[in-house]
């Protein structure tokens, strides 16, 4: 018992100091903020603040808008033509697929736009005037999450023009079949 | 004790809801609150498109009218480059190093 107490106390102590070590090694590598900065970001950070509420703002209203578009593609459109094909006996199989790679980006971007939306709300929460740095470090954060976002809507771009793709060379077998 | 009794699981079945609220990600679509009143007025309402029938033959004329109605609501969202742009860079925000650094 003594003894399994002790290997458990070195096992942990050396488990620690592991961790500890790495985290050093971690923070050696994040430049530290010149005082020159950080009294800078103090005197704009409530300017930067109010600009990224309207930001906020207007994404919000973006994502209600675009999201609307989106879902309407995909249950409005996409979902009843590939029933449709399906129904008439045509290969549906491409359509499907690049329906199912659309469906997949928008379930990405609607899980990328929330922890976006949550990043940006912590952001504003911050008291920016007593902690820059947090406010700083929150900001690059939330970029990098609106940054993602950004790109689930240039990949839903390109999954509406494969779509689009597929549907045109299934109308182009289906009546080139029929011309024959 | 029964009011008691009801009120807390009146309080319980109200925090279960705001979890939800908040896990589904509706607070992320809620435009209702005070500080989206001066855009709340330009959510869409929704178009009249009810849909391209999902059954019936799929003749020239079907694919035509579902190549209008795609290109149409397509154009939509293809238009508008969302979440672009360096709005959140630091340059923008004033909060990017000093010159010199």
């Amino acid at each position: 018992m003594k003894r399994s107490l002790i290997v458990f106390a070195i096992l942990t102590a050396t488990l620690g100091g592991a961790f500890l070590w790495q985290q050093k090694v971690q923070a050696q590598d994040v430049p530290l903020m010149t005082e020159a900065h950080i009294a800078k970001i103090r005197s704009n950070c409530v300017e930067a603040q109010s600009t990224l509420n309207q930001l906020h703002t207007s994404d919000a209203l973006l994502r209600v808008n675009q999201g609307q578009l989106y879902e309407l593609i995909s249950t409005k459109l996409m979902a009843p033509f590939n029933a449709r094909v399906a129904l008439n006996k045509m290969d549906a199989s491409k359509l499907l697929t690049a329906s199912n790679n659309y469906d997949q980006e928008l379930a990405a971007f609607r899980a990328n736009y929330k922890l976006y939306e949550e990043a940006m709300s912590r952001t504003l929460k911050i008291n920016c005037l007593n902690e820059p740095v947090a406010f700083y470090d929150s900001v690059t954060e939330t970029r990098a999450k609106r940054k993602t976002v950004h790109s689930n809507v240039v990949n839903l771009s390109t999954d509406i023009q494969d779509y689009k793709a597929e549907f045109n060379a299934l109308e182009a077998n289906t009546f080139k079949e029929s011309a024959e | 004790m029964l009011i008691i009794l009801t009120i807390a699981i009146a309080i319980f079945l109200v925090g279960i809801a705001l979890a939800l609220y908040n896990s589904s990600g509706a607070a992320q679509l809620d435009l209702s609150g005070p500080r989206f009143q001066s855009v709340q007025k330009q959510a869409a309402q929704g178009d009249d498109f009810n849909g391209f029938p999902s059954s019936g033959e799929l003749d020239q004329g079907a694919f035509n009218q579902f190549r209008t109605e795609y290109d149409k609501q397509t154009k939509k969202v293809t238009d508008v480059d969302s979440f672009s742009g360096d709005v959140m860079s630091d340059q923008a925000l004033s909060i990017d190093p000093p010159a010199g650094e």
